[in-house]
């Protein structure tokens, strides 16, 4: 037997997510994409209706989410801005808090996530250094125990939300290596504020998703308290996946919202514009894509929502770690490549306004795109399930 | 029929007070109703013990006691008639005239006697006059049970309100008192198989509606102001007028008035009633442009409206704007500048003759319910227009 | 103090059509919200609730479908304290006239009440009468078009607008409010907490033997007006840019086309 529909509440809060963000938040795009921020007072109203760090424990300010209820609001915001900027704060910050609070010490935790909660501050994540990225076994940032401190060497770069850091204040969830010889097994996970003295942070210019930033930072002898280690030494590896899939499979909510947000975009016009004496909507080479994209958007929005619901089942036991590892991979596999391609189509029958900067889905499209690599490429996705069909011994690099 | 229950009565007079036609009266400690009375139930709703009860037989009624097609005036308390009651007298008349019955006018005010000969030239066969202090400002504790009582009494086929912030809050409290089907804002009347046929706008214009009322009388409507056509006043017309005596005791009234705020009047001319529009929105408001809309309308015979955000932005009073929450209008023209035309805004316009829209968004919604459209700045635009009348119109 | 909301679920006015096939209106699809007059009136009825302290209680009413259930839940999550309704197939069709009364006859079935607040109008009927008819049914006075309300004691002032600009009145209740948002009033958007509350609260459906009714007098069949016949309004005929080189050339075609079309 099987239960597919959401709850009343779900309901009611994608309802009220969705006329907040409509009152809020899509009227003020086109000034965040020009300013490239988002405006501080948004992020405060975001807090007010309880949308940040969602599944955190109540204690420290959270809203007790579980992992579905997190996605439909990662799903309205995918619709509501189409830079994606929103929904990225959005979601790296709850996927970040929510390993944070799992494993975190109450005195950090106490200390860096009710700021968050309240929008004044950014929780992110930093893996990704100019070297390595999918490879997190090769590491060069380092972390190493002094008396009660430890001490933190390195670089990270395509992190999202570093300026947002600066501005407001918070930090990242950071892996660095702590045992040298053990490659993934000696990880770290730990909570980096960038106040710190010793963090040099840098600014990159990406191709989309103009209002949040990415960028790096170098690490070079920054101290910083025991209690600042989340879950067990050189256990770190473990508990990245963690996060990596919460946000992988809010990712696919992001690209399923942004996706159908097109398409709808894409039908009101289609409708309206004539080409040689009809509608161009009556032209089969325009309704078959329409169809396509629209039903394999469906299936992976529904396929989502299970992947989702598979995190919430791990949480009582009833879903094992590499079950859900594999059907977040398979979700994330594909969201980004077929959200773009249904955008690229709106694009298309736009015509030459498709491809103007005035045209939102070309922006939707370029923000969509970071998806492919951001939070774990989609060919490492494609490696997670091919190792959870073939086993271990197949893992190509062993 | 109306009963008074002798023994639940505390003699508190409220109904004496409150009875607009003075037939109520004390008889030792209990109230008495006496002759003459129309049924209008003010007294119902006032009495504190519920002794008071009125029944009307409005099922199985026979249809054909009614007759007459009504219109209730509205005045600017003793300056002037509004522009809508003679447009309502002029469908009634074309409305009698297919129905072989007269129409009657219902005058209601202070100091109002003085304009049912207008109403008469204008094709009024009868005109009700009542007068009192009590009635100078349209309130519904006054008007309702007045009115009430006069279509119990006289048995009209057919009643015509406004459809004003007034005629709003007065119709339905009769229809209501009644058990009386009444039909809001409409916006064409005529006659099928001896029915009203009763043509408004639903679901804020996008669709329009057919209703009828086959089995009560009389058959009442608010009609929108501006859509029906008066007719050319004949002052050689003669009719009736029937004083009816009012006597209302506004100290039993449980709505005080405590303060009269009326926007400054712009123009002479109400937004309402007027038969070209400029109006301005967001656009024209942080340039300081209502000037140049002024000045057009002027030249134009027009008066100056404005969307919400100009009066949001304060430079506009509430009185002129146009929308859901502020007035409807359907003037000939209705010239939109700087007006992006949101929803809530093509509502209150779009049933106007002929829309022009004049901004520099070409992705303004307002476009699309614009019959001619300039893209640009209204700065350059207006003058230009100013202009443009003033030759051809030799001024 | 008991003040009761009247809240109606609408479709999303701007989404819906006829059906050029069958002339009945196609309601399939379209989203159903919350009237937005009604948003208006529950959350100043939730502020006046507020105002009254201890032992004040905010009713929602609603005539409806069994789907209007969730105009029902955000009136809770927006604060009200109980949610009522009335569903029945014998509602179904009804005017002004019996809806009025059917929620007169469930506001008579909640005992001594102090308040209604309506929302001005629905933006689907869009008649604005279902207040006043209700105020009428229940004797009370009403005021209509209100903006803003202050309580004191047992005395409201409102501020109200009229035809030529706004009066403020005072009323004792009990007494019905219709409400028109000022333009200042930014719709409440229910945060997670409040979801969560709202489940918890008492909601009850009602049916028409629950409001001792006559029964002549409901829906359809207690509806003096009938619906003859709904259509789309005519279309307006496709609008015409005008594109001079200069503002001078603009405004001379746009006076030409009025002047020719008799509007000038
Ligand atoms: C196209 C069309 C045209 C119609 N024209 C007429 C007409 O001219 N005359 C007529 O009598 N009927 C008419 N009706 C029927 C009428 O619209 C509704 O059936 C009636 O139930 C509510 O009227 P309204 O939507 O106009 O609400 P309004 O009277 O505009 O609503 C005012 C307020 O009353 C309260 N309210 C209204 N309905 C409910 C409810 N169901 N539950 C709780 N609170 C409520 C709300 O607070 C609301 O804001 C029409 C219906 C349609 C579809
Ligand atoms: C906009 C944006 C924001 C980001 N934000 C963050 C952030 O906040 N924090 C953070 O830590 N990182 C962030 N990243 C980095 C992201 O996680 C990495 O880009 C991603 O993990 C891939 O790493 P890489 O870029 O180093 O590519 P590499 O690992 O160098 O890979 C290069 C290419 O080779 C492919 N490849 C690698 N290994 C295999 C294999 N075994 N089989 C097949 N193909 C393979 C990859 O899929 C990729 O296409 C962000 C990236 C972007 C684009």
């Amino acid at each position: 037997m099987i239960t597919y529909e959401f709850s009343e509440e779900q309901e009611m809060l994608r309802q009220s997510v969705r006329e907040w963000a409509a009152k809020n938040l899509t009227p003020r795009v086109q000034e965040m994409e020009k300013n490239k921020e988002i405006p501080p007072d948004l992020i405060k109203s975001m807090a007010k209706m309880e949308l940040l760090c969602p599944t955190v424990d109540p204690e420290y300010g959270g809203s007790g989410f579980d992992a579905v209820t997190a996605g439909i609001v990662g799903e309205e915001l995918g619709r509501a801005d189409y830079t994606a900027s929103v929904p990225v704060f959005y979601l790296v910050q709850a996927s970040w808090a929510h390993v944070f609070d799992k494993y975190g010490t109450r005195e950090c935790k106490l200390k860096h996530i009710p700021p968050a909660t309240k929008g004044d501050a950014f929780i992110g994540i930093a893996t990704t250094e100019p070297g390595i990225g999918s490879d997190l076994a090769n590491m060069v940032t380092t972390i190493t125990p002094n008396g009660d401190k430890y001490v933190v060497n390195g670089e990270k770069n395509y992190i999202s939300g570093v300026r947002e850091v600066k501005q407001y204040g918070g930090g990242h969830v950071t892996l660095a290596r702590q045992n040298l010889r053990a490659g993934t097994r000696g990880m770290t996970m730990f909570f980096l504020p960038l106040g710190l003295p010793g963090i040099d942070i840098t600014e990159d210019e990406e191709m989309g998703r103009e209002a949040i930033s990415t960028g790096g930072f170098h690490i070079s002898n920054v101290e910083i308290p025991k209690e600042n280690i989340i879950g067990k030494e050189e256990k770190g590896f473990y508990i990245v996946h963690e996060g990596y899939e919460f946000a992988r499979a809010i990712i696919a909510c992001v690209c399923c919202g942004a996706a159908m947000k097109s398409l709808e975009n894409g039908i009101k016009y289609i409708k309206e514009r004539n080409a040689f004496g009809r509608a161009i909507a009556k032209y089969e080479g325009i309704q078959f894509p329409l169809a396509e994209h629209y039903t394999r958007i469906s299936m992976l929005r529904d396929f989502t929502y299970k992947a989702l619901h598979m995190i919430d089942l791990e949480q009582e036991g009833k879903a094992s770690r590499m079950e859900v590892s594999k059907t977040v991979a398979m979700v994330k596999m594909f969201c980004a490549t077929w959200a773009m391609q249904a955008i690229d189509d709106v694009m298309q029958w736009q015509g030459a306004f498709g491809y103007n900067k005035e045209c939102p889905d070309q922006a939707a499209y370029r923000a969509v795109r970071s998806f492919t690599l951001a939070e774990g490429s989609k060919e490492i996705m494609k490696t997670i399930v091919a190792r959870e069909l073939l086993g271990k011994e197949f893992i190509t690099y062993r | 029929m109306i009963t008074l229950a002798a023994e639940k009565c505390i003699g508190c007079v409220k109904c004496v007070k409150a009875c607009p036609f003075g037939v109520i009266v004390m008889k030792g400690k209990k109230a008495v109703i006496g002759d003459g009375c129309t049924l209008c139930g003010a007294c119902e709703q006032i009495c504190p013990v519920s002794a008071i009860t009125i029944e009307r037989a409005m099922k199985d009624i026979d249809l054909t006691q009614y007759s007459g097609v009504w219109v209730v005036a509205e005045t600017e308390g003793s300056q002037r008639v509004k522009n809508f009651t003679f447009e309502l007298l002029g469908k009634g008349r074309e409305l009698t005239d297919i129905l072989g019955q007269s129409v009657s006018c219902i005058l209601l005010g202070n100091d109002v006697a003085k304009f049912a000969d207008t109403l008469i030239h204008h094709g009024a066969d009868s005109v009700f006059i009542g007068e009192s202090e009590a009635l100078s400002r349209y309130r519904a504790e006054a008007f309702a049970p007045v009115i009430t009582g006069l279509i119990s009494r006289y048995k009209p086929c057919i009643v015509l309100f406004g459809a004003t912030h007034a005629g709003r809050d007065l119709a339905p409290r009769v229809a209501a008192s009644l058990e009386l089907g009444l039909t809001a804002d409409c916006t064409g009347l005529s006659i099928l198989d001896g029915l009203l046929l009763q043509t408004r706008p639903a679901f804020g214009g996008n669709i329009m509606a057919d209703i009828i009322c086959p089995y009560t009388r009389p058959q009442m409507a608010t009609v929108r102001p501006n859509v029906m056509k008066k007719m050319e006043p004949d002052a050689k017309r003669a009719g009736e007028k029937i004083t009816v005596p009012v006597k209302i005791d506004a100290s039993s009234f449980r709505i005080v008035l405590k303060e009269i705020l009326d926007s400054p009047q712009t123009g002479k001319v109400k937004i309402d009633e007027a038969d070209i529009i400029v109006s301005g929105g967001r656009g024209v408001c942080t340039n300081g442009g209502f000037a140049l809309l002024e000045e057009l309308a002027g030249v134009l015979g027009g008066v100056v409206g404005c969307s919400r955000v100009a009066v949001d932005l304060g430079c506009r009073p509430k009185s002129v704007q146009v929308g859901q929450s502020g007035t409807t209008v359907s003037p000939k023209l209705y010239v939109a500048v700087g007006i992006s035309g949101s929803i809530q805004h093509q509502v209150g316009m779009k049933s106007s003759d002929t829309i022009v829209a004049i901004n520099n968004d070409p992705a303004a919604p307002i476009f699309q319910v614009a019959d001619f459209g300039i893209i640009g700045d209204y700065r350059a635009i207006i003058p230009a227009l100013v202009v443009e009348v003033k030759k051809n119109r030799g001024g | 103090m008991l003040i009761i909301a009247c809240v109606k679920q609408v479709p999303d006015t701007s989404d819906v059509k006829v059906d050029s096939a069958t002339g009945t209106l196609v309601r399939e699809g379209v989203p159903a919200v919350m009237n937005p007059f009604d948003q208006f009136a529950l959350e100043e009825g939730v502020r006046l609730r507020d105002a009254a302290g201890e032992g004040a209680e905010i009713v929602a009413l609603s005539m409806g479908p069994p789907q209007a259930r969730s105009a029902l839940m955000k009136a809770l999550a927006l604060g009200a304290d109980r949610a009522i309704l009335l569903t029945d197939r014998a509602f179904a069709g009804a005017d002004t006239w019996a809806t009025s009364y059917t929620l007169a006859r469930a506001v008579g079935a909640l005992g001594k009440i102090d308040l209604i607040m309506c929302g001005l109008q629905a933006v689907d009927g869009d008649t604005a009468q279902t207040g006043p008819e209700m105020a009428q049914h229940l004797r009370l006075p009403q005021v209509t078009y209100a903006e803003r309300v202050t309580l004191d004691g047992k005395t409201l002032t409102v501020k109200r607008q009229t035809d030529t600009g706004y009066e403020i009145v005072e009323v004792r209740m009990p007494a019905l409010l219709t409400c028109t948002p000022p333009a200042d009033f930014v719709p409440s958007t229910p945060p997670f907490s409040a979801i969560i509350k709202a489940k918890k609260k008492p909601y009850e459906e009602w049916g028409a033997e629950k409001i001792n009714t006559d029964a002549d007098k409901l829906g359809l069949k207690g509806s003096p007006t009938q619906v003859k016949r709904v259509f789309s309004p005519p279309k307006r005929g496709q609008g015409v840019m005008l594109e001079g080189n200069s503002a001078a050339a603009v405004a001379g075609e746009l006076f030409q086309v009025l002047a020719k079309g008799g509007v000038l």
